[in-house]
């Protein structure tokens, strides 16, 4: 009798290992992406929906045939980790991707310091990193299989300056303040560069903690420079309607700028009437006649279900699952380093359009998805796109 | 140029309206440990329940019954301090109650319930930043200095408060047990004082603080589920500045570290300014660790 039950349980057992068995052809028929953002701090509403917009591409790819490659179809899976927006953050997330779940294409990564410490193990693994970081560190020889899925100071900046320089002749001196990390370091590095080949003068350059919630001395500093401009740079949209804010109860009105302003809902939600006019480089109105019929479909089911508006670091997220598709069936495999070696020569069809590789003047490698360069302005608390820049250096030139 | 006087009057109101927030925060923190030899970690999400709530709700009930902001405001508050009070309830009776005078154990229970917290807050509430209304619209301006009423509100409140405790525990019966308490449990045990209720009510006056210094942040912060975190350790280096268990000492670490933020902040920036902070408490650390105003401990 306990001969016939120990056969009966092996005989189960067997037939359930085989089925188990059979399940790693469906995980072979299945490309793991990975997200790494931060899904809570102060910057939690971008991962949450840099998170959504995945799931949405990853659906929009499923449903249109998935990946093909070598004549075989890969269905694509996303998990979203959370960094935190810390170097800490990155690391552990980068760690739970890449080592624990064995994720071989992550498709963003969201803050420069993050950024820095997932590439210290993305590289050496053989992952493809593609990131929304500003760093000009993060991309070059020395890390082939970094890109980058929109744009960073060194494509806005030029532009971004320019037009309010033109559209303000008398600006003859500029204020500074950015967050006290590697997002703000390198955004500082490069505005003191722009404004200066604009013979704009830097009278004042200030960091911050991130987590600040007092800027009252902040904004006394900025005031008491006299600066016809303040650049706030990498700052976040909180903190950003928070200074703006200051500045107009302590008298202050010249222009302003917010380069790295992409969630204008929460600066004109926190500033009101002071952030009236604040110029920004990151910044989209995807419901608007200058957005695609994607983007802004995108869009409105965002402010459906996310109560905001989509903006353009979580557009990215669509953006680089389509650059990896395209780099995936590109090069015609599912080895990073290959499909890293073929993406600088593929054009994507991104939420803007067909976009392809640039940056290497910048670089020194072509890494950076040239999307168009959109600056807006806040008028009557509305975000308007006042010029859209395309590059030109596309594809390594 | 900007005078002078406009500068020093500027700066003082910065300190002053800042500083009125984290001594509020900085006195419930101080009056728990005092009290109950606990460092509550947690302190800083009971300041962030309060600020949450107060942010969801101003709105809610000016669209529900039409108010305006103020009185909104004041409802709103009532409501998340009895809300964050009932919270910290539970914490006593489930979580410190059984850690009374144990500085690891709280410190491990504390740590946990502030990560536990924060994941809940987020939850709950999510992500996106919150801003509440202005409760007070308008500027004062003196001297070439300017301040938002709102603010100057808020100041007031805080001082009010400040000035309640510091006449309750100086002139009542439930004042003084909570002194003694804090000074020796066993004495004060001796002489009548019943030890567990003076506890949780120390405890629940400290939340209460905690609560209150949440709701008064509301109107002037954007606030999220992190918020608290900045405020916690601003408080950890008041009541360090001030002396662990001194009430006279929170005060003073309040407006001092307020002082530091507001003058490095403007003459140097933001960062050298916690970097000051914290080098005030390690030079505290090595020359008079029981704090400016505070007690050797035997």
């Amino acid at each position: 009798m306990k001969v016939k039950l120990g056969l009966r349980f092996c005989v189960i057992g067997g037939a359930l290992s085989m089925s188990l068995l059979s399940c790693p052809a469906m995980a072979e028929d299945v490309l793991k992406f990975g997200v790494s953002s931060p899904m809570s701090g102060a910057a939690a509403n971008w991962g949450i929906g840099c998170d959504w917009v995945g799931q949405k591409a990853v659906k929009y790819i499923n449903d249109h045939g998935g990946v093909r490659v070598g004549g075989k179809t890969y269905k694509v899976q996303l998990t979203t980790y959370d960094n935190g927006y810390t170097a800490a953050g990155g690391a552990q997330s980068a760690q739970a991707m890449i080592s624990r779940d064995g994720v071989r294409y992550i498709v963003q990564s969201l803050g420069t310091a993050p950024v820095q410490a997932t590439q210290s193990l993305s590289e050496r693994a053989g992952v493809i990193l593609l990131t929304t970081a500003w760093g000009k560190s993060i991309k070059g020889p020395k890390f082939p299989l970094t890109f980058t899925n929109s744009n960073t100071p060194y494509e806005i900046f030029e532009p971004l300056f320019s037009v309010v320089r033109s559209q303000h002749p008398d600006i003859k001196s500029v204020a500074l303040l950015n967050p006290n990390d590697s997002t703000g370091q390198q955004a500082e590095a490069q505005s003191k560069e722009v404004w200066a080949k604009l013979g704009v003068k830097v009278v004042s350059s200030s960091f911050y903690e991130r987590g600040t919630t007092e800027f009252q001395s902040i904004a006394t500093k900025l005031a008491n420079s006299k600066a016809d401009a303040v650049d706030l740079g990498g700052s976040a949209p909180g903190d950003a309607g928070s200074v703006f804010k200051e500045l107009s109860v302590q008298g202050w009105n010249g222009v302003k700028l917010y380069p790295a302003g992409t969630g204008s809902d929460t600066l004109v939600k926190v500033g009101g009437k002071s952030v009236e006019g604040v110029y920004m480089g990151q910044a989209a109105d995807f419901s608007g006649a200058t957005a695609t019929a994607l983007q802004r479909d995108l869009d409105t089911q965002a402010k459906h279900v996310l109560h905001e508006p989509l903006n353009i670091l979580q557009m990215g997220v669509w953006d680089g699952m389509m650059a990896l598709k395209a780099g995936i069936e590109k090069a015609d495999s599912i080895d990073p380093r290959v499909i890293a070696k073929a993406l600088p020569t593929t054009t994507v069809e991104t939420s803007y359009g067909p976009v392809g590789y640039g940056g290497k003047s910048t670089y020194g490698t072509p890494q950076q998805l040239l999307v168009p360069v959109i600056i807006t302005q806040i008028q009557n608390g509305n975000t308007v796109e006042i010029r859209r820049v395309k590059s030109t250096d596309v594809n390594g030139s | 140029m900007v005078t002078a006087m406009a500068l020093i009057v500027q700066l003082a109101l910065n300190t002053l309206q800042a500083g009125s927030v984290y001594v509020l925060f900085a006195l419930g923190l101080t009056l728990i440990f005092g009290v109950m030899g606990v460092v509550n970690f947690a302190h800083g999400q009971f300041f962030t329940l309060g600020a949450l709530l107060t942010s969801v709700l101003v709105p809610a009930l000016r669209e529900a019954f039409g108010m305006g902001v103020a009185l909104a405001f004041t409802f709103a508050s009532a409501i998340s301090i009895v809300a964050v009070l009932a919270l910290a309830a539970v914490v006593y009776q489930f979580g410190f109650r059984h850690y009374l005078r144990d500085t690891v154990g709280s410190f491990i229970l504390s740590v946990g319930l502030l990560l536990f917290l924060e994941g809940v807050f987020l939850w709950v509430f999510g992500g996106v930043p919150r801003v509440v209304p202005n409760i007070a619209p308008g500027e004062l301006r003196v001297f070439g200095a300017a301040i938002e009423l709102q603010r100057l509100v808020v100041f007031g409140i805080a001082v009010i408060i400040t000035v309640l405790l510091y006449l309750m525990l100086a002139f009542t019966r439930f004042g003084r047990a909570i002194r003694a308490t804090a000074e020796d449990a066993g004495a004060a045990t001796l002489q009548g004082i019943r030890d567990k209720r003076t506890l949780l009510y120390g405890f629940m006056v400290g939340s209460f603080l905690s609560a209150a210094s949440g709701c008064l942040t509301a109107p002037i912060a954007v606030i999220t589920p992190a918020v608290g975190n900045d405020y916690l350790i601003k408080g950890f280096i008041t009541i360090i500045i001030g002396g662990l268990g001194s009430v006279p000492g929170a005060i003073f670490g309040g407006l001092t570290i307020a002082l530091i933020e507001s003058v490095v902040g403007y003459y140097v920036d933001g960062t050298m300014a916690t970097i000051g902070m914290f080098c005030v408490v390690a030079l505290l650390l090595l020359i008079r660790p029981q704090g400016m105003l505070g007690h050797v401990q035997h």
